[in-house]
């Protein structure tokens, strides 16, 4: 078998890869959805008074730390289907690997997200809602108001940095035989008998790290746009 | 179809146990290769020099810009090309395609890891003052004399937290080793789950062993990260 370098293979993936890109990306938002409700919720439990829901939130966050991405996508994709049917005889054999990929994502990044949101709520200080109490406005006013503005700057470096990573843990969705960018990028190397693998794999990486230093990039602006109310306060 | 094989659970935990030597043999020597190379990058970035900082920069922003897979895949096809062309031009016969996946997996590893060690000594440097450099080097110490007596040990209680998921992270990516057929905790559950279909039970075995080994390494750093804050309680 002859092996060489071959420019001209990673220019023709490249249009062939792009359309994947799409479902990478759908992915990545439903598990940046999902995962962000259930991130809340865990913030919630962990912020709470009830020391088992504290507990159980703190062990989930454990767990999910622990766990390698490629584990967590096989135990969610053959137990599901394995508890469903054994337990209430639901047969989920013709389910969408999209949906166990991205209920996989989703149980990552909550853990990720409960942690972002709580350290950006305990970063205000409690004063801010005793003011905004203090001066008429309801607890949920205050919290919409007052507290949310503010603790979603100080989150959003974090939230980016978990969507760069929910985005490129999502490149193990292939090994469930999901078709997205990276399993086009397999089915193109299969098309070529293996060979020129290294030229596609470089495009698959000049991708990524495109949307990384995009997602990066606007993030930091989008910092920048948010934090704007701040800037009196610091120059007096 | 019985839900899980408890036997089959049991014994290839066993399994699943004796791959643990291999992913923390990787684990070992890439941080024993990925420390120096990362506090070696961090300073080329906190001393400004010229075109190191620009390739440590870039370099960093590739490896935090990819998904791990995708590295290995880039790695993993590129260095034997590489090789196998140095090789035959010094017409040195030798089996290229041979090697042991355990060199790769060291390269690869470290690669990934320097990178992002490098930018959490940065920021580890960063947080120790100037004051205290000048301070040092006024009483009389070289500059190596201060960095070794005097920065490093505050900057590594300030690292210490990011380190420990660095290395989290280098575990669990350990698990990705598969793809170059690496004799790991997850190639090994998954093979004994090859002969009977028990997937699911391999794969809540590799689960578990992950679970111990991160709890495990993540424990140890909180109580070494106690002794090297010692430091800080006499002040307080």
């Amino acid at each position: 078998m002859e092996k060489y370098f071959d420019i001209a293979y990673l220019w023709s993936a490249l249009p062939q890869l792009l359309p994947y890109l799409w479902v990478t990306i759908y992915i990545a938002s439903a598990a940046v959805i999902v995962g962000s409700l259930l991130g809340l919720l865990l913030a919630a439990a962990k912020l709470s008074n009830n020391k088992l829901l504290q507990w159980l939130a703190n062990v989930y966050t454990t767990v999910m730390r622990c766990t390698p991405s490629i584990v967590l996508l096989f135990l969610v994709y053959y137990g599901i289907p394995a508890f469903s049917e054994n337990l209430f005889g639901i047969n989920l054999q013709n389910v969408h690997t999209g949906i166990f990929v991205v209920i996989t994502f989703s149980l990552q990044f909550a853990a990720m997200m409960s942690e972002v949101i709580r350290s950006a709520y305990l970063a205000i200080d409690r004063g801010q809602f005793e003011a905004a109490v203090s001066v008429g406005l309801t607890p949920l006013q205050a919290y919409r108001r007052i507290i949310f503005p503010q603790a979603l700057v100080i989150a959003l470096p974090n939230f980016g940095n978990g969507l760069i990573a929910v985005l490129q843990e999502g490149a193990l969705a292939y090994t469930i035989g999901f078709i997205d960018i990276v399993g086009k990028a397999n089915l193109i190397i299969a098309n070529n008998y293996n060979t020129h693998a290294l030229e596609i794999y470089i495009a698959l990486a000049v991708i990524y790290w495109v949307i990384s230093i995009a997602i990066e990039k606007s993030f930091s602006l989008l910092e920048k746009a948010f934090s704007k109310g701040k800037q009196p306060l610091k120059t007096t | 179809m019985e839900l899980i094989n408890v036997k089959f659970l049991i014994d290839t935990f066993f399994v699943a146990l004796s791959g643990v030597p291999v992913a923390l043999l990787v684990t070992c020597v890439s941080l024993l290769i990925a420390v120096p190379l990362g506090f070696f990058l961090a300073l080329t970035r906190i001393n400004e020099i010229p075109v190191l900082k620009n390739i440590t920069k870039t370099y960093v922003s590739f490896v935090r810009g990819t998904p791990v897979i995708i590295q290995i895949f880039v790695l993993y096809s590129s260095i034997p090309l590489i090789l196998d062309g140095i090789l035959k031009n010094y017409n040195i016969d030798y089996a290229i395609y041979d090697v042991n996946p355990l060199w790769y997996a060291y390269i690869i590893f470290s690669f990934n890891t320097a990178a992002v060690l490098s930018e959490v000594f940065r920021s580890a440097l960063q947080t120790v003052p100037k004051g205290q450099l000048e301070a040092a080097q006024a009483v009389g110490l070289t500059t190596a004399q201060a960095y070794r007596r005097i920065i490093i040990p505050q900057a590594l209680v300030a690292a210490l937290p990011n380190v420990c998921t660095a290395t989290i992270n280098l575990i669990k990516a350990t698990s990705l080793g598969y793809a170059i057929s690496l004799q790991e905790i997850t190639l090994r559950a998954k093979v004994a789950a090859n002969v009977g279909y028990n997937y699911l039970e391999a794969y809540m075995d590799i689960f578990f062993v992950y679970l111990i080994l991160c709890m495990t390494v993540e424990y140890l750093f909180k109580l070494s990260e106690r002794r090297l804050s010692r430091y800080k309680s006499v002040v307080a």
